[in-house]
């Protein structure tokens, strides 16, 4: 183990070099990052302690059917985080520099398999972990657990399920790969999204959330009582369920019954980390030189002849500076199946949120249940619109990437090209976001006072989301790295979607007061007041423009660096 | 042609380019020479508007690369270094997107992609992806997409690395051959031999600073001495 306890240890001074940076630069950026993390994992926290208290204490729904909502919120979390790692870990496992160069030393190959999966999984699930622990905490914390609870559920509890399911990718994809010489990539990408949103909905379709309640709710107020005779058989081979069973068990004060399924977790991973060496030993090396065949031997592939009229080199459609960037980015877009494939997945999660709203029944009596619902649905569109920017819009100045040299040396305004990139990714966001905030409000709640709050504040909270994350794209800009979706999981990238959490927390705070006395009006009264929506209205619209102004300020002077 | 005036670069504590003066004329084919990391690179970033200066100026046909960048640059072409071209486009069309940002009219543009493919043989790739590429390849699109729009002044830095013989001695007849054309060109490079064989003028930079120039004329000759000049200066 000499060579990867030497790897390892470069990769952690190169850390620590940076964070024992003292540069008033580095301070300032290590000091904002823990800022905004810690705020996140404190915000969590209160979020996990209120959601508990809630459900087990205010709506005594007990603790088994809590513990089953917890498992399905662990299924889609250990989904998440198995889909991360597949999706970072082709370019970590098979396209990166280093496994190249680590191929060409004398060292195993099971080892640089190790070696890149730790790196894969620090990359692409650390603020996942951060969040997962926040959760933890807080979730302890309603129960009063010891010390020792934390350090179980932490070290061999909540880390060895957040690896299997990153083993688990690395493996799939390994495996993968040798089918993809047959079918393709592109072909295998769209199959892994089918299968990973059939997994999800098989799963909700085995535990059916709806019944499940039901059924215990049959024995209220005696809801506290296990009724593990209603899981699903095959529920209890998912991780998730040992996780959720160990909690179970340790919050009721039964260790005893705790330990088994900390057993299984352990041993699963120890089993998991042997399987995975024995198949890297066979497998990895004739997976990596399998991939880098495929690339090698992709085969003449010259301009597609559809859409003609985006061809570079027909007549063009804008002056010619623009002309050039907007073909280039649409042909190097579309390339790409890595970007595309996102695109496709974001659109069809979109179509089951619209979907999913249509169906929700929340003409509620209560005017606070009612303005909940209204911000639920409010920051759910907010969070999607974030989503969609920090894959799509931060990377946006990186992914000028090497070729950089050739717009930094043509005579080209950098500012031009950033206003391009600017006013191109505000256009597509506020299109989509004004679709979401539109349909969903009508689909929730058909009153025209509130659609068009939900359409004004969605407007401003666009621009100021976009000027934000193509701001500190540029900021946090990283030209050698040639993955989209690495650059969107690096650490910049987790500050921004975490800054636009806050803002969007921000602007629901507007929202609340105003909201509140609406509804009171309009429920207990009968009537609905319309000129208040003027005062949250130029609150959000002028933060959100503070925002715009101060990123889009910092864009500018960021991308005319030194390349 | 191009004036680089007392131009200094820091990177923090480091001054990578100290106080660089020099002054090529028009038709001009100036060498740059200098040991790994003397400051070469840093040099000709300045001057094509890559770096900022920490101080001085660098002016491209009369033009201050920082203060009128888009006339600057719009005089000459760049090779640099590493030539990255976009992965997912062709050849042909990487052509087209450096037309666009010269603002050539489209029908200009085709004309020249017709002309460079046949003069840097790029027939059998130019319709392929970049990610097939050689270093080759490359390099050929790049020095074509550097003279599409007939520039005054091509700056080139090591345009020879990873050529085979054949490529570089089409490289080395079409800078021979521009110069003749009235094209002023400053190359940063290694090989002695091509410097001696093209160049009209040569400095020799280490540690930042210009330690030598001379110039080379029917009358004087570097005549096979420059590895022992240089050696002797750069020791």
């Amino acid at each position: 183990m000499h060579e990867l306890a030497l790897v390892l240890n470069v990769k952690a001074n190169t850390l620590l070099k940076g964070l024992l940076d003292f540069r008033p630069q580095n301070i300032l950026k290590n000091l904002s990052s823990a800022l905004i993390f810690g705020g996140v994992a404190v915000g969590v926290f209160f979020l996990a302690r209120g959601a508990t208290i809630y459900l087990v204490q205010q709506a005594h729904i007990g603790q088994f059917l809590y513990h089953r909502f917890l498992s399905m919120l662990l299924y889609v979390f250990f989904v998440t985080v198995n889909l991360g790692n597949i999706i970072v870990c082709y370019a970590t496992l098979y396209k990166s520099e280093e496994v190249t160069f680590l191929m060409g030393l004398p060292i195993s190959h099971e080892k640089i398999f190790l070696l890149k999966f730790v790196d894969n999984f620090f990359y692409s699930s650390s603020t996942l972990t951060l969040l997962g622990l926040s959760w933890l905490l807080g979730y302890g914390s309603c129960y009063d657990m010891p010390w020792y609870f934390y350090f179980n559920a932490i070290f061999f509890v909540f880390l060895p399920f957040m690896l299997i399911a990153a083993l688990l990718a690395v493996l799939f994809l390994m495996g993968l790969i040798r089918i993809a010489l047959g079918i393709g990539i592109r072909w295998l990408l769209a199959g892994i999204v089918v299968l990973y949103l059939s997994a999800i909905y098989i799963y909700f379709k085995v535990t059916n959330p709806v019944q499940l309640v039901e059924e215990v709710m049959r024995y209220y107020p005696n809801v506290n009582q296990y009724f593990g005779f209603l899981d699903a058989p095959a529920v209890k081979f998912l991780p998730n369920h040992w996780v959720s069973e160990f909690l179970y068990w340790s919050v009721n004060g039964e260790p005893g019954r705790a330990l088994p399924w900390f057993v299984i977790l352990v041993l699963v991973l120890a089993g998991l980390v042997i399987i995975s060496a024995v198949l890297a030993r066979r497998y990895y090396y004739a997976s990596w030189l399998a991939a880098s065949d495929a690339r090698a031997m992709q085969g003449p592939r010259a301009g597609r002849v559809w859409l003609p009229f985006m061809r570079l080199g027909e007549r063009r459609l804008l002056p010619p500076q623009l002309d050039a960037f907007l073909k280039r980015d649409f042909w190097v877009f579309f390339r790409d199946p890595s970007q595309w494939l996102h695109l496709l997945l974001i659109t069809v999660l979109l179509l089951v949120f619209i979907v999913s709203v249509g169906s929700l029944e929340l003409r509620l009596a209560q005017p606070l249940l009612q303005v909940s619902a209204f911000l639920v649905v409010f920051l759910f569109n907010g969070f999607l619109v974030a989503s969609l920017l920090l894959r799509f819009v931060f990377p946006a100045v990186s992914l000028e990437g090497d070729t950089f040299w050739c717009v930094r040396a043509a005579p080209v305004s950098l500012r031009r090209l950033y206003l391009y990139k600017l006013l191109g990714s505000l256009l597509l966001v506020l299109a989509v976001a004004e679709i979401l905030a539109v349909t969903s409000t009508v689909l929730l709640r058909h009153d025209p006072v509130l659609v068009t709050l939900s359409a004004f504040s969605m407007a401003f909270v666009s621009v100021a989301l976009t000027g934000l994350h193509l701001g500190a794209g540029s900021y946090f800009a990283s030209f050698r790295e040639k993955n989209a979706i690495r650059v969107a999981s690096s650490q910049g990238a987790s500050l921004t979607f975490l800054a636009s959490m806050l803002f969007l927390a921000v602007t629901s705070v507007i929202l609340m007061v105003p909201l509140k006395r609406y509804f009171d009006l309009l429920i207990i009264r009968g009537f609905a007041l319309t000129d208040w929506i003027h005062v949250p209205l130029l609150l959000i619209g002028s933060l959100s423009l503070a925002v715009f102004a101060v990123s889009t300020g910092l864009g500018l002077r960021s991308i005319r660096r030194d390349f | 042609m191009i004036d680089i005036q007392h131009v200094t670069k820091r990177f923090g504590a480091f001054t990578a380019v100290d106080d660089v003066n020099l002054r090529i004329e028009r038709g001009q084919f100036f060498g740059f020479l200098g040991p790994n990391g003397a400051g070469k690179t840093t040099t000709i970033k300045m001057l094509t508007g890559l770096y900022e200066p920490t101080k001085g100026a660098c002016l491209i046909g009369g033009h201050d690369i920082r203060k009128e960048p888009l006339q600057a640059k719009a005089g000459f072409g760049y090779v640099p270094d590493q030539p990255f071209i976009y992965e997912k486009l062709t050849g042909r069309e990487f052509l087209y997107f450096v037309g666009g940002l010269f603002r050539l009219p489209v029908g200009t543009t085709r004309e020249k992609i017709a002309e460079y493919t046949e003069y840097f043989e790029l027939g059998p790739f130019i319709d392929r992806r970049a990610e097939e590429y050689s270093q080759g390849m490359r390099q050929r699109i790049v020095l074509a997409s550097a003279l599409l729009h007939n520039p005054r002044v091509l700056i080139i830095d090591e345009p020879l690395i990873g050529l085979d013989p054949r490529s570089a001695r089409l490289v080395k007849d079409t800078l021979k051959g521009m110069t003749r054309a009235g094209l002023t060109i400053f190359m940063s490079t290694h090989l002695l031999e091509i410097v001696e064989e093209l160049c009209d003028r040569i400095a020799i930079i280490k540690d930042g600073r210009i330690i030598y120039e001379q110039s080379q004329s029917a009358a004087h000759s570097f005549d096979g001495q420059l590895e022992s000049i240089f050696l002797e200066v750069t020791k």
